[in-house]
């Protein structure tokens, strides 16, 4: 039940590839239509990937908490 | 593979590094120790790049050290906003310490912040600054009303914030801290030779300055949020208003 509970934990890095993959594809959308802002888009692009990926990576810590504690 | 996995759970743990034997032994433990080798680090740096300097014909270690130092407190002081620009030091500070922290992978030693102890800290040095800037700015009464802008609904949200704040901070950090750390472990105990370079390129150098950046830019961005002025509530509305003003047909 461990295994099962910390393989579900993990299931959160879904959202967080979908929706880093979209704020991509919208980034690379911007610098298509106004090249010479790309240091912004990409700065802006760098910090929230960073702020989604951390959904991702409290699944992590969930399933390293359920597989060391329970 | 058992041994694999005990090995990895073995590297996980943070162990005690020595102990102070007084007061019946006080365990230092690893992370601690190697937070010192940080901070003895940047203090040798600002040390050596400050000494000797001259206001006429600088050298380039003199140059050098007021370019980082300008670009430095222009960041902080841009990411801070015009109202709370006093907090750049500590801010760069932050940003200097988790930096360093993060990449001691590089040098072989396991990062503090992998001890989530150490983001826990913080985390907690973090939302204590924020809730200072805020009452610092609007006084006692202000700060406690700021908790009911902008609709006195969010209340609760305001509250809730003062806990989710830190927890978000320390856990994004420990978490990213965490995850490069045993990827970088499993590499290394698979192909020790040339392949953890190229990974650690991305995981202990890009991921690390990333996460340090994140947490500093998210501390200053609530700290600007913190410092603004209190909205002006509405004024209360008059009721004998036609008594007063006299119309001039009259």
């Amino acid at each position: 039940m461990t295994a099962i509970g910390a393989g579900i934990a993990a299931l959160a890095c879904i959202g967080a590839g979908i929706g880093i993959g979209i704020a991509t594809a919208h980034a690379v959308d911007a610098i298509a239509r106004q090249p010479e802002a790309d240091s912004k888009i990409m700065r802006n692009l760098l910090l929230g990937s960073a702020l989604a990926e951390a959904t991702a990576i409290y699944g992590f810590v969930l399933g390293i908490l359920i597989i060391f504690m329970l | 593979m058992k041994d694999m996995a005990a090995e990895l759970v073995a590297r996980l743990n943070v162990d005690t590094a020595f102990t102070i034997p007084i007061f019946g032994g006080i365990q230092i433990a690893e992370s601690v120790v190697i937070s010192w080798v940080v901070m003895a680090v940047l203090v040798l740096l600002s040390l050596i790049l400050t000494s000797g300097m001259k206001v006429w014909n600088p050298g380039k270690r003199q140059v050098l050290a007021e370019t980082a130092v300008n670009w430095l407190d222009g960041f902080t002081k841009d990411m801070l906003g015009p109202d709370a620009t006093e907090y750049s030091e500590y801010i760069s500070t932050v940003l200097l310490f988790i930096g360093l922290s993060n990449i001691m992978g590089l040098f072989g030693m396991k990062p503090p912040t992998k001890d989530m102890n150490v983001t826990i800290a913080l985390a907690v040095m973090s939302i204590v600054l924020i809730e200072a800037a805020g009452i610092r700015r609007k006084g006692g009464k202000g700060w406690l009303k700021s908790f009911t802008q902008p609709i006195a609904i969010v209340t609760p949200i305001n509250i809730l914030e003062i806990f989710i704040r830190p927890l978000s901070l320390c856990m994004r950090l420990f978490g990213n801290v965490l995850g490069s750390f045993v990827i970088m472990e499993l590499i290394e105990m698979i192909l020790p030779v040339a392949l953890p370079l190229v990974f650690s390129m991305y995981f202990d150098i890009f991921d690390g300055f990333i996460q340090a950046y994140v947490f500093v830019f998210l501390t200053s961005l609530f700290i600007a949020e913190a410092a603004e002025p209190l909205m002006p509530s509405e004024p209360k509305k008059k009721k004998n208003r036609k008594q007063k003003n006299p119309s001039p047909a009259a």
